[in-house]
């Protein structure tokens, strides 16, 4: 997982958006079987909300003619995840991480391809809140979803 | 936009030529109203708003100082982007009716929230690119806002 470049295209920003997405699921799986219960249920529910924005963004690159970045077949975590306390930690940074991704595109967008974008900030921006309240983390909220610290 | 924008621009040169600026800003141009403006009084009367309701429901304290300080530091942050100078002192208007119950004082506040978030995704639509990633940023956490309200 990495930070986004400033300066691309709508076409590169989407691209960037998709890789943070493809990440985004593939760090739900190590995040979902350290937790449990409803925790373990809000896990699936925002991997299958980050897969529904994948999905759309493929759908959209590949009709719009461009390149479509690739999955990997796994992705670096910024730390292990070893028990519920880091599932939840990491939970919050990686909606943190796809969320910049998402303001960088609303930055190189225009019309609907920005309304798609920032809605996709604003998931993640209320998907973090929520983990941070199941994390007990205070305050709930950053000043501003999406830009890098 | 870029004619309208263009235009403005050679209005405000032209201003202090005319010698009729009523404001007398020394020389400086006068600056058209920037589309950022209502957005800044926005945030600081939501800032304002919830230092209320947090002096009033101390039980409510903890949640909403850190929510009443993002207001101000996104008033700061649009009132730097579109160069403008932020009230020294908040002007708060007639002090507001203090909620007797904090449900009634957090239902007003959700309110109020929604509709600035709105004003926001607006704002952010319409913005050049250099400055919609900010207003994303103040949509996204008035989102995260209300979600912390629940």
């Amino acid at each position: 997982m990495t930070t986004p470049t400033p300066t691309a295209g709508p076409a590169a920003a989407l691209g960037a958006a998709l890789t943070a997405e493809y990440a985004a699921i593939w760090a739900y799986g190590p995040i979902g079987v350290r937790l449990t219960g409803a925790a373990r249920k809000a896990a699936r529910d925002a991997e299958a909300a980050h897969r529904r924005r994948r999905d759309d963004l493929v759908l959209h690159l590949s009709t719009a003619g461009g390149a479509v970045p690739a999955d990997r077949a796994g992705y670096a975590l910024p730390f292990p995840v070893t028990d519920a306390a880091n599932a939840l930690r990491l939970a919050v940074e990686v909606e943190e991480r796809t969320g910049a991704f998402w303001r960088a595109a609303v930055a190189a967008t225009t019309g609907t391809d920005r309304e798609r974008a920032l809605a996709a900030l604003v998931d993640c921006a209320v998907r973090a809140t929520r983990w941070r309240r199941t994390a007990g983390i205070t305050p709930l909220t950053v000043p501003f979803p999406g830009r890098p610290a | 936009m870029i004619r309208a924008g263009a235009l403005l621009a050679l209005g405000s040169a032209l201003a202090p030529l005319t010698g009729c600026d009523p404001f007398d800003r020394d020389g400086e141009p006068a600056p058209g109203p920037d589309p950022l403006a209502p957005l800044v009084d926005e945030a600081l009367a939501l800032a304002a708003a919830y230092r209320e309701a947090a002096a009033a429901h101390p039980t409510l304290a903890e949640r909403l100082t850190p929510i009443a300080e993002a207001h101000a530091t996104h008033a700061a942050e649009l009132a730097r982007v579109a160069r403008m100078t932020l009230p020294s002192a908040t002007a708060t208007g007639a002090p507001a009716e203090p909620t007797s119950d904090p449900d009634a004082a957090l239902a007003t506040l959700r309110e109020r929230e929604k509709t600035a978030r709105e004003a926001a995704t607006r704002a952010c639509a319409e913005a050049p690119a250099d400055r919609a990633a900010l207003l994303a940023s103040v949509t996204a956490a008035r989102a995260a806002h209300l979600e912390a309200l629940r």
